[in-house]
């Protein structure tokens, strides 16, 4: 069981309180109406999917009920860091050196 | 009530008397005029718990409290948010009903609580209380004393959770 | 007494016998036995047949390592447990055991022809032996491998027992009750680290409790034991033997399973029979020591060939002599340590061969003294004997050549091959491992997670090593923690060390080809086998692990791993750590899975919720039926009345005078805010901003894809406030979702979400005499039709109770649904059933609500959809605010294959006979002579029988179907095709005047 750091408690705090609600950083669009069907199929179905360093959504659901972001890496399954919806994504390279995004042996 | 008090195994099992209890919802810059009308402080640490003019109100999230009063306090507290409403929007929903009280007190009390909540309970003070899960079932806790807890579970929720309970009460006294 | 056990040694009570049975014969042992110990105290080796070849076997070691003593365990009805390891396994009263794999009893077994038939089951035989020809697929090898799989026998009846769970959360959890163990337990504790200490067996002190003429601290070691664990009592750490670290999981969590009540003579009432920690430590300290590896010899798995530590455990932990005469076969010095400690205490040790060739002068010279013959350069070439080790035959070696054989009698043989480090719980935390070429053993390297692991278990040996490595691993997890630590290591006297080498299977001037060298005892591999998989192309240990299956059987090669990779790397002339090492995963024993269910079975196995009404329902006959996590009244039936029949009452009592119906479990969602509209604006299709408060509507909920998840009625109580309401199982999905694009999206808006489900008890009540039943209840509130008419609604009084009154329908009959608090959701249906008694008020449950609602053409979400349906195909355009800037799917709506032709639309469907009832789920084809497989354009979705029409209706997705209207479709089922006309989908009241009334 992972524990995770809800940045809106301020305490590390077991799994089985949050929910997990896939990658984060994926804006709904202002005008939906606008959008051309190429971009809202981006929108829509297109993840990143990354061996390596997530940005990824969850939800302190039996918590504070608050929705917030964390960066963790999806082979080791570890968290990098935690922080709260609206703020930007942190540079992971500056807080631990791994590259984000970038798959394992391209380093 | 919905179930008889039982004391075995170093913990006793009761359920709690009706409240007026409310969600409460209001943001940073609305809520001290709320907390004005309530005449209560309203923090935003969560899980702390503060209390004021007979009532309490428990942070549950940064803008989230459970508000608690006297069964006949409902009205009073109705009135006090909707006289501030207007120049504090906030949001007040009566959920009295909602829940089932439990307490669970005595010297075995951190057992029974650690056959079921995940959380580390030593971070949790007298005072205190958080919404977490108890064996999969939604709860709201509160740490009264050092050996007393009080369970808040939704209504249809109470049967197992008070199963579980009582289980782990007869596990308690078998001594093992 | 027995002649094998030696009055007043080890730590077992010599006052205190004990009974118990196996294969239905009575022994006697003494109270802190294993079930292996006493049986050796009684002279019994044999315990039991191997998996594959049913070979004469008896217990190897004296630990959780055990592969070949398992036995069946048995306390009472249900009580039943296959392949408990009898080294483990305390004495008690009341425990019978029984030996497994035998056929028909263990000293004469007749699958032992399999051990003759030994060609046939080499490695991969499983997939070399049952594929042709393929009519014998299920007919003979399937039964066959059935019949044959499977190690001992699963019970047959219910768990009766108990079995508990229970979080902890502390600073340091130490594993391994040895000294290295008890060490940095002390060092922790010391410092005031709140410390748990586990071991598996009944006892603290690991391999001091084999030992006792170690000195520590100036003490005999197990004085100095006593004294460490009354220290550690005194300091607060919960000291917990028979727990068994099974897995080491994310973030410190060890998962440990405490056998609480296995060894007791009677079970106090509710105490559970083992209890699962979840352990989550700040630090780790694995202290798990290392486990001896057997030599790899033909007749290496006869009943008394052991490995020489098993021995010296039971001779020094248990009193017991495991034989009479010994042969000692070893690469390692620990096991000239076991043969002097046998020699001393009479057992007649008539050699010591070891295939090294300079042993320490030390060891050679006291081994004479002791009148042990010594074979240095010597390997083994065959153990005879049929139940039991009569013999052993050993030949020199020089230069690789093996020499002329001689025969040793015996009646048992040690044997040692070296120690390998237990790194299974490190292995588990994805920890990296280094192959130490000097020890030939692998060595814990890079560490994911809060961990220290010390003594053995990282190749240090003796005493002294490890008390010091206790410490130091101990001060490690003590400063990480932030406290400081002042523990030192007590000095040692009578250390032991030792060194060794690591060898392969062991040379032989036998036929290699007939040779019984096991490697892995419980899943009866050779070494034949290992070099054949890598001669049949298997080069990664991986594939040698599976095509062989060594490793692989419930011990997960605790004894073969290392022998396994030994003898394929020389196989492949390869160093160990190019062919890789397989990987150990949880749990690290056998566990039952009533210690990992534990409290989540029977009645507690999942929530079931229940309305305030429901216990109304029961008293009154209903049956039920589960829908999400609550249980609902299906149908009420009368005496006699079958579902058909009580369903076809419900419904026409219902639309001639007036039904009632527990809707408690809708779920409810109060939007409060000066941006509540809006919000209803952006989330559901329909436009909100014209509804007046005290007026209702149906509202759709939609994904960004323009699929329907939801539906449900919603009323505006004020400007600022709605009431919202959700399908039963959508309840929570929707609210979370809500919250999602309010938190994430629209964070300006100032509107909250609160669940109110629970807060309110729901009673429909349906029918055109439903508003006289109502009337005389209501305070506060006119409900004529002028005053209240159809979708409104109020708050008001109601049975004297405060409530939010409804008026909707989805019965298609006037209908209303009464809000009231939830604890009075019982006070109010009784008083309509009272006021309801003079208009013969017919309680119904959810089969004729689903009758009632299809007769109408009303869909339920997740029934007549199925996350692919967009409002258009389900005919619900009506419902889409096309005016509004945007809402939840809107631009979904448009994608391409939203707007293209030939979508599935959800029509209405009559089969020509009109008391043929459709499938629900059967598939729809147009014409029902095309070639298989047909064309298949959609399915039925809902099916029943109308009473009001006397007749079967039904609804369906059919691609095109609006088209359609009128059409033959057909359903073939396996018995016959059935043919269907598409309709719409309102059967019953198309104007809608009813609702009206």
């Amino acid at each position: 069981m992972l524990l995770i750091h809800c940045p809106y408690c301020g305490e590390t705090l077991p799994e089985t309180e949050f929910a997990y609600a896939g990658e984060a950083h994926i804006a709904r669009p202002e005008n939906p109406s606008e959008q051309t069907d190429a971009e809202w199929v981006e929108y829509l179905f297109m993840r990143s999917n990354v061996k390596g360093v997530h940005f990824e959504r969850w939800r302190h659901i039996h918590g504070c009920g608050r929705f917030f972001n964390a960066a963790r890496h999806t082979v080791t399954d570890k968290f990098l860091t935690t922080y709260k919806a609206g703020e930007p994504r942190p540079d992971i390279e500056a807080l631990t050196g791994i590259k984000a995004g970038v798959k394992e042996g391209e380093k | 009530m919905t179930f008889d008090k039982k004391t075995a195994g170093g913990v006793t099992i009761e359920e709690l008397p009706a409240e007026a209890r409310f969600s409460l919802r209001v943001r940073d810059g609305e809520r001290a005029a709320v907390a004005g009308a309530l005449g209560l402080e309203l923090t935003d640490t969560v899980g702390v718990m503060t209390s004021g003019s007979g009532r309490k109100a428990l942070c549950l999230g940064p803008d989230e409290w459970v508000l608690s009063g006297a069964p006949g306090d409902a009205a009073a507290i109705t009135a006090a948010c909707a006289g501030v409403y207007d120049a504090a929007p906030h949001s007040l929903v009566e959920i009295s009903e909602r829940e089932i009280f439990i307490r669970a007190s005595g010297p075995a009390v951190e057992a029974l609580m650690a056959t079921g909540v995940a959380r580390d309970l030593s971070r949790i003070g007298p005072g205190q209380g958080a919404r977490t899960v108890f064996d999969g079932t939604p709860v709201v806790l509160v740490r009264e004393k050092t050996d007393s807890f009080r369970l808040n579970v939704w209504r249809s929720f109470a049967p197992h959770l008070l199963g579980h309970l009582f289980h782990v009460q007869k596990e308690l006294a078998s001594g093992l | 007494m027995s002649t094998y056990r030696i009055q007043g040694r080890g730590r077992v009570n010599h006052s205190e016998p004990v009974y118990f049975t196996f294969d239905g014969k009575t022994y006697t042992g003494l109270r802190g036995d294993t079930v292996a110990s006493a049986l050796l105290a009684n002279g019994v080796h044999l315990m039991g047949r191997s998996f594959k070849y049913h070979r004469p076997r008896g217990a190897v070691s004296a630990g959780s390592d055990e592969p070949n003593a398992l036995l069946g365990t048995r306390r009472g009805k249900g009580q039943f447990e296959p392949n408990t390891r009898a080294t483990l396994q305390e004495v008690r009263g009341n425990l019978e055991t029984t030996s497994q794999n035998k056929l028909p009893s263990l000293k004469f077994d007749i699958g032992a022809i399999n051990d003759a038939s030994y060609m046939m089951f080499s490695a991969g035989f499983y997939y070399k032996t049952f594929m042709w020809p393929k009519s014998f697929w299920d007919k003979v090898y399937e039964p066959f491998i059935r019949a044959a799989a499977g190690l001992g026998v699963a019970p047959s009846e219910e768990d009766p027992d108990d079995y508990a769970a229970r979080y902890v959360h502390i600073d340091l959890l130490v594993v391994g009750g040895g000294v290295a163990g008890i060490m940095a337990a002390l060092t922790g504790a010391r410092a005031g680290a709140k410390v748990v200490l586990v071991d598996e067996t009944a006892e603290m002190g690991g391999a001091l409790l084999s030992e006792p003429a170690v000195t520590i601290g100036g003490m005999a070691g197990w004085d100095w034991l006593a004294a460490a664990l009354e220290e550690l009592e005194s300091l607060g750490v919960q000291v917990m033997t028979r727990t068994t670290a099974i897995g080491y999981y994310h973030e410190n969590m060890v998962g440990l399973v405490q056998r609480v009540s296995d060894h007791l003579d009677h079970v106090p009432e509710g105490a559970p029979r083992e209890r699962l920690w979840r352990v989550r430590a700040k630090q780790v300290v694995l202290a798990q020591g290392a486990l001896e590896k057997p030599l790899v010899f033909d007749g290496n798995d006869r009943p008394g060939v052991m490995l020489a530590s098993a021995a010296q455990t039971y001779l020094n932990r248990y009193g017991v002599k495991v034989g009479s005469r010994a042969v000692v076969v070893t690469t390692h010095d620990s096991a000239w340590y076991a043969a002097f400690d046998l020699a001393e205490a009479g057992i007649s040790v008539a050699a010591i061969a070891d295939i090294r060739p300079k042993i320490d002068a030390e060891l050679v010279s006291k081994a004479r003294a002791l009148g042990i013959e010594v074979l240095p350069s010597h390997t083994v070439i065959t153990t005879r004997g049929r139940l039991r080790v009569k013999s052993v035959s050993v030949a020199p070696v020089s230069n690789g050549a093996v020499g002329t054989s001689r025969v040793i009698p015996c009646d048992v043989v040690l044997m040692s091959g070296g120690w390998t480090p237990s790194l299974h719980l490190f292995s588990h935390t994805q920890g990296k491992l280094k192959w130490d070429a000097e020890a030939q053993v692998y060595l814990p390297d890079v560490k994911t997670e809060e961990v220290e692991i010390a003594g053995a278990g990282r190749g240090l040996w003796g005493y002294g090593a490890a008390l010091e490595d206790g410490v130091v691993a101990g001060r490690t997890a003590v400063k990480a923690l932030g406290l400081r630590a002042t523990a030192r290591a007590p000095g040692v006297g009578v250390d032991r060390p030792g060194t060794g080498i690591m060898v392969k299977d062991l040379p032989t001037n036998g036929d290699p080809g007939k040779a019984r060298a096991f490697v892995d005892f419980q899943n009866d591999v050779t070494a034949k086998d290992i070099r054949l998989a890598v001669r049949e192309g298997m080069r990664s240990i991986e594939h040698v692990k599976r095509y062989t299956t060594n490793g692989m059987a419930t011990d997960q090669g605790k004894m073969s791993n290392m022998n396994g990779l030994m003898i394929a790397s020389d196989a492949l002339g390869k160093a160990p750590p190019q062919v890789g090492l397989t990987t150990f995963r949880p749990p690290y024993t056998p566990t039952t899975f009533g210690a990992l269910a534990n409290y989540v079975r029977g009645h507690q196995f999942e929530v079931t919720r229940k309305t305030a009404i429901d216990s109304w329902a029961e008293e009154n006959g209903a049956v039920f039926e589960p829908v999400s996590q609550w249980r609902r009244a299906w149908y009420f039936p009368k005496d006699g009345e079958d579902m058909a029949a009580a369903v076809a009452r419900e419904c026409a009592a219902t639309r001639k005078s007036v039904g009632i119906f527990d809707a408690s479990t809708l779920g409810k969602i109060e939007v409060v805010g000066p941006d509540a509209v809006e919000f209803m604006n952006r989330t559901y299709t329909n436009p909100w901003t014209k509804l007046a408060p005290g007026r209702t509507r149906y509202g759709l909920l939609l994904g960004e894809d323009g699929y329907i998840r939801d539906d449900g009625v919603i009323g505006r109580l004020s400007q600022d406030r709605f009431h919202v309401t959700t399908t039963t199982g959508g309840a929570a999905r929707v609210l979370n979702m809500m919250e999602d694009y309010l938190q994430t999206e629209w964070p300006d808006l100032k509107v909250w979400l609160t669940s109110t489900t629970e807060q309110w008890a729901t009673v429909a009540v349906n029918g055109p005499n439903a508003r006289k039943v109502l009337e005389p209840l209501v305070e506060g509130l006119d409900i004529s039709n002028e005053a209240f008419p159809h979708m409104s609604i109020a708050e008001c009084t109601v049975a004297g109770l405060p409530a939010r009154l409804f008026r909707l329908s989805f019965t298609g009959e006037l209908g209303f649904e009464i809000n009231v608090p939830a604890s009075k959701g019982r006070v109010l249906w009784e008083a309509l059933m009272k006021s309801g008694a003079e208009y013969d008020i017919c309680p119904y449950g959810t089969e004729t609500m689903h009758v009632l609602r299809a007769e109408k053409g009303y869909i339920i979400v997740g029934q007549d959809t199925d996350g692919t349906v967009t409002p258009g195909d389900a005919g619900l355009d009506w419902a889409l605010g096309k005016k509004k800037p945007d809402f939840i799917g809107m631009r979904g709506l448009k994608r391409p294959d939203l707007v293209a032709s030939g979508r599935r639309q959800l029509v209405g469907l009559l089969t020509s006979d009109p008391k043929v009832k459709l499938e629900e789920g059967a598939q729809i084809v147009l014409d029902p002579n095309q070639p298989k497989p047909m064309k298949m354009v959609g399915w039925v979705t809902s099916s029943y029988y109308s009473a009001t029409l006397g007749r079967t209706i039904a609804m369906a997705l059919i691609e095109g179907g609006f088209d359609k209207m009128n059409d033959t479709v057909y359903i073939p089922m396996p018995d016959k095709t059935i043919t269907a006309k598409i309709t719409g989908t309102v059967f019953y009241d198309p104007e809608g005047e009813k609702v009206k009334l």
